[in-house]
């Protein structure tokens, strides 16, 4: 009774799918102005949740914030990040100037920092730009980006890159976030991004978190979850952690399993649902096949180990063979008495698969009984075996039952896994067998860390490997296509995937990659196996350029410093977890000689003629159709048939179009708000407003429609959820009932047309044969577990995870410069057991030595508090370049997408003396 | 405010790290003498080289008992007030047990030596019911300490120019 009045009352009062130009009553309920104050919508600028904000300002200065109560997403409450965006800007040490190195008045790598024009800043760093094209061609440049660039950012980065210096080392940060997300959205359904929505928070049943500690991580959805447990008896919360954290506290269950078995639990749950008959059957029938894919496909890592340290190479050597452990040889179904050594030899066809029949993938589940599974993943000693093989089995009770809806979201702790597209798809392979997935209450969600890894960085595509509107640069009718929207000649973009941005950092070590600018992110700090890239980055022939707005770590290394505007100092769009595309208005002005990384992009691109980048170039390794091996060919004789000159300025080509001019500036959606882009590039149009529609044309009619710019910044609107057709957004896709991609009738369409054409085989391997064609089906992959690259051993004997904390952003260059915020946590802590502390003669508080094979640093001992970690496992959060874990932490990435394991790699620790 | 003013103290090192880059603020003022250069070791949070490998500092987390302390003043009148006393007893927050609310959910105004009250927006169900005041703390601010933070020793780490 109490269940349906709560749901009725939900129905009422919170679940509205906004249709915009039908709202009778607008939502505006921005609040008087008082003293002189002005409120406006905005967005918050830290996690993927995308809170709405309201933003105070007056004098020109931000003077608060507060949680929007209209926002759908958080309905009026911020964490406490949320609430310190008013004072992110206003850090003292705020950068206002373009710093260089220079001695003797010019340019020096060994220099100091002094303050240069903008002019000298860009001259400088057009002339490095020049010097390493000149002698590597487009592979010898690149662009570091983010999840946190606006929408219109990265697309302005992409036309540059990609359009303009015909480079696709363009990457974002968002690839050590969730890259391992996309490659199985990729895998699984032709398509990137979640079915479901936030509002399958209040309809679901029971939320299981996998490697998500959402109570510091996307505090606003836990808040939703927390919400809903109290007001509805019978609503579960069920967490899965490799250690006990914040969000147990209010869960129903909590398992804390062994790094890397969560793809043995999944499969331990998988085999349970066909072994209980709880598959659904009607719904895999119509709506799945089944596929696997190789299995020995390496770590990711260097494949060499020339620039190893010495006490690298015996990891380094797992990328190139194994030895099946006894657990890998049962898993394998293989004899676990005999010796298998195993090639990683798939490394290279990683993301390769195939179709096989369901009673294959029945066989690969059988060796995951609860026995075994419960054996490996175990991950507190002390637990007694028997009660984690129970909370196993109640996991399992919970998601087979027919009568309940159920949720699975996931973060880090699977993106950031050297299987990681292997475990988001085991979360789709159950999900799938039970008939719970694109509908309202039930599915596997993947959230996000970042406020537009989403928006821009998958939807956008600021990968290394991809175009617009999820079309990759490998494909021929992909990069057709955006040549023409772009209105570039033919074979402009170059059809050679980039380098991903770990990748960079290999190929700055090895002078492949001399010239970087670094925007939005702080590389330096937030890159496993930091100890090789800073060193690159200060003692080779390289020249590196950060755009920031506080000086960060990565300042530190650069050799240029470019001061740039915080959010609210510029126009901009971040789209959020759940497809919610949100845009917001420049507010204040950015200080001194700060500049919106629009700005900075298009002055820099004036610098750059057709003549001088589009002639033929050399990209190593380059092969494909239509191209000469090695080679991309001069395309100025098609460049001038377009109406291009030699002399005609990228700025031009890609940026000062005639349509993009057309956009003017003065606008009156601005209302009254400034727009510093406009006022500093000396423009009468509005570049923010052009890209964005420019970037929405590719998505339009493909799936991912896009409103117009001016609908978002409506009174009336809280983002909207794409794909947005005929003014009405869409909260599950690939539904019939909400979905207008999905065929009408077909219940569920799984339309997505990527990897959609696959051969037949079986566990073992492709067989010859026609591929089938998968219209309409989402594929259930059976993917088995194995050991990580390290585990720990007697010499490295304990665990280090890595994450955040709930005060403190990503490496903390806003959020430790708020007071409150870094009073509340000052330093990174060493979260240890406290046997683990006492057997090393430490004690809490003091300072330890933690070692890796990568390199050293010293942190202090804590003891429970959030964080209970099980004996042989301890945690260190990243936020603090004081305490800099990424020089410990190892470059192993999942193959197939390419995302660092920051989660798992072998410590030891000791007292300092 | 005596208080603040002790919260946004600034350490010496900082204070001369802003003096170092004050010229470079006052854009249309005097012209400014050539500023000096800046070593990359003076640059950010840490001021040491990124080669270098620090020994963190120990800080202390606040041990004051509730009620022994004032309630800090707030950078601006919308932000939630930083917790002024020892929190570790009090946690953790789960689904049957608060001792945050247990304390503070009373009615106000606050009174000389008793808690500081929930104020009366922590009443309104935003999502489900709005507009009207329940009886109890919305479920969506059960979790006090993802919006009220505590606190450590630690001075600022650098200055901060906000002003509401």
């Amino acid at each position: 009774m109490t269940l349906k009045l709560t749901r009725r009352q939900f129905l009422e009062a919170g679940f509205t799918t906004a249709v915009v130009g039908l709202a009778g009553v607008p939502l505006k309920v921005l609040p008087a102005e008082a003293k002189g104050w002005t409120w406006d919508k905005s967005v918050c600028r830290f996690c993927g949740t995308g809170c709405g904000i309201q933003i105070a300002t007056q004098a020109g200065r931000v003077v608060a914030v507060k949680g929007d109560p209209a926002s759908p997403v958080n309905r009026g409450l911020l964490c406490a990040k949320g609430y310190a965006c008013a004072q992110i800007p206003y850090g003292a040490d705020r950068l206002k100037k373009p710093l260089l190195r220079k001695k003797g008045g010019k340019f020096h790598k060994q220099g100091d920092f002094e303050e240069v024009s903008w002019t000298e800043a860009f001259d400088v760093m057009k002339a490095e730009w020049t010097r390493a094209h000149q002698a590597l061609g487009p592979t010898g440049v690149g662009v570091m980006g983010s999840g946190q660039y606006t929408i219109m950012e990265g697309y302005a980065a992409v036309k540059l890159v990609k359009g303009g210096w015909r480079s696709n080392n363009l990457d974002p940060n968002a690839r050590h976030c969730m890259a391992s997300a996309v490659t199985a959205f990729m895998q699984t359904f032709g398509i990137d991004e979640p079915a479901g929505c936030y509002d399958d928070i209040e309809l679901t049943d029971t939320v299981v978190t996998w490697g998500a500690n959402m109570a510091e991580m996307h505090p606003m959805l836990y808040a939703r979850i927390v919400d809903e447990k109290l007001r509805r008896p019978g609503y579960k919360l069920l967490n899965l952690t490799t250690y006990s954290n914040a969000t147990s506290e209010a869960a129903d269950l909590e398992i804390v399993f062994k790094p890397n078995t969560d793809l043995a639990i999944w499969n331990y749950l998988a085999r349970e649902v066909v072994k209980r008959g709880a598959v659904d059957q009607a719904y895999v029938d119509a709506h799945c096949v089944f596929a696997a894919g190789p299995v020995d496909i390496g770590f990711g890592l260097r494949e060499d180990d020339a620039k190893a340290f010495a006490a690298e190479k015996e990891t380094l050597a797992r990328q190139r063979s194994i030895v099946l452990t006894r657990d890998e040889a049962i898993a394998r179904g293989l004899d676990p008495a005999t010796r298998h050594e195993r090639p990683q030899s798939a490394a290279n066809a990683a993301g390769k698969h195939w179709l096989i029949s369901f009673e294959e993938f029945a066989r690969g589940l059988e060796p995951y009984t609860l026995d075994f599974v419960a054996a490996l993943a175990k991950g507190d000693p002390d637990e007694p075996l028997a009660d984690f093989k129970a909370k196993l089995k109640l996991l399992a009770d919970e998601y087979c039952d027919p009568g309940r809806k159920a949720v699975s979201f996931w973060t880090m702790g699977f993106n950031q896994h050297t299987r990681g597209t292997w475990v988001n798809e085991q979360a789709y392979m159950l999900h799938l067998l039970l008939g719970k997935q694109a509908r309202p209450g039930n599915g596997a969600f993947s959230l996000t860390g970042q406020p537009s890894a989403c928006g821009t960085a998958r939807e956008v595509g600021t990968f290394a490997h991809r175009l617009p509107a999820d079309m990759t640069v490998e494909n021929p009718a992909h990069r057709t296509h955006t040549e023409e929207i772009w209105k570039l000649p033919h074979l402009a973009i170059n059809p050679k995937v980039g380098s991903h941005i770990t990748q960079m950092m290999r190929d700055l070590e090895d002078g492949k990659l001399r010239w970087l600018w670094v925007q939005v992110t702080n590389p330096f700090q937030s890159t496993a196996n930091a100890n090789h890239w800073i060193e690159a980055a200060r003692k080779l022939d390289n020249f590196i350029v950060v755009s920031d707005v506080y000086p960060t770590l990565s300042c530190k290394v650069a050799d240029l410093i470019l001061p740039a505007a915080i959010m609210y100092e510029k126009w901009g769009g971040y789209g959020n977890s759940e497809r919610r595309t949100q845009l917001w208005r420049q507010v204040v002005l950015p200080p001194g000689e700060a500049r919106s990384d629009v700005w900075q992009m298009m002055e820099f691109s004036k610098r750059f003629t057709v003549a001088e980048v589009w002639g033929e170039q050399p990209v190593p390794g380059l092969e494909a159709e239509g191209f000469e091996k090695g080679k991309l060919p001069s395309i100025l004789g098609a460049a001038e048939a377009l109406g291009y000159k030699p002399s005609t300025t990228l700025h031009e080509v890609l940026f000062a179009t005639k349509a993009n001019r057309a956009v003017k500036w003065p606008d009156p959606v601005a209302a009254g708000k400034p727009n510093s882009t406009v006022t500093h590039g000396k423009l009468d149009w509005f570049p923010e407003k052009a890209l964005f529609e420019e970037y929405a044309s590719f998505g339009r009619g493909h799936g991912h429609d896009l409103a117009p710019f001016d609908v978002y910044l409506r009174d009336d609107v809280r983002g909207l959820r794409w794909p947005v057709v005929d003014g009405k957004e869409t909260p599950w896709r690939f539904n019939d009932q909400y979905d207008p991609y999905a065929r009408k009738g077909s219940g569920i369409d799984y339309y997505g047309a990527a990897m959609k054409k696959l051969k037949r085989g079986d566990l073992a391997g492709e067989q010859p044969g026609d591929p089938v064609g998968l219209a309409g089906k989402a594929k259930i992959f059976f993917r088995p577990w194995q050991e990580p690259p390290e585990s720990p051993d007697a010499v490295f004997d304990l665990w280090l995870c890595t994450g955040r904390v709930l005060e403190h952003w990503h490496s903390g260059s806003m959020t430790r410069r708020v007071p409150s915020l870094h009073a509340a946590v000052p330093e990174a802590l060493l979260f240890m057991h406290e046997r683990d502390v006492a057997a090393r003669g430490l004690s809490v508080g003091q300072l330890a030595w933690i070692e890796s094979r990568r390199g050293r640093i010293q942190a202090r001992v804590a003891v429970g508090g959030r964080n209970h970690v099980p004996r042989g496992t301890v945690y260190v959060p990243w936020f603090d370049e004081g305490v800099f874990i990424n020089k410990l932490t190892l470059d192993a990435t999942c193959p197939i997408s390419k995302e660092t394991d920051f989660k798992k790699c072998a410590v030891r620790i000791s007292k300092v003396a | 405010m005596r208080h603040l003013a002790r919260a946004l103290a600034v350490s010496p090192l900082v204070a001369l790290m802003v003096a170092l880059l004050a010229p470079a603020r006052e854009a249309g003022a005097a012209p400014p003498a050539a500023p000096r250069p800046i070593s990359d070791k003076a640059l950010g949070l840490s001021r040491i080289s990124v080669f270098e490998v620090p020994s963190p500092p120990a800080w202390k987390a606040e041990e004051a008992a509730p009620g022994e302390k004032p309630v800090p003043a707030r950078p601006f009148k919308e932000a939630p007030p930083v917790i002024p006393h020892a929190v570790a007893d009090f946690l953790p927050i789960t689904a049957t047990q608060n001792l945050c609310v247990d304390c503070h959910a009373i009615d106000g105004p606050k009174k000389k030596g008793e808690p500081t009250p929930v104020p009366a927006s922590h009443y309104v169900d935003l999502r489900h019911a709005p507009g009207k005041r329940g009886d109890k703390v919305a479920g969506a601010r059960w979790v006090c300490i993802s919006c009220h933070v505590g606190r450590t020793n630690a001075p600022p780490a650098v200055g901060s120019t906000f002003r509401p």
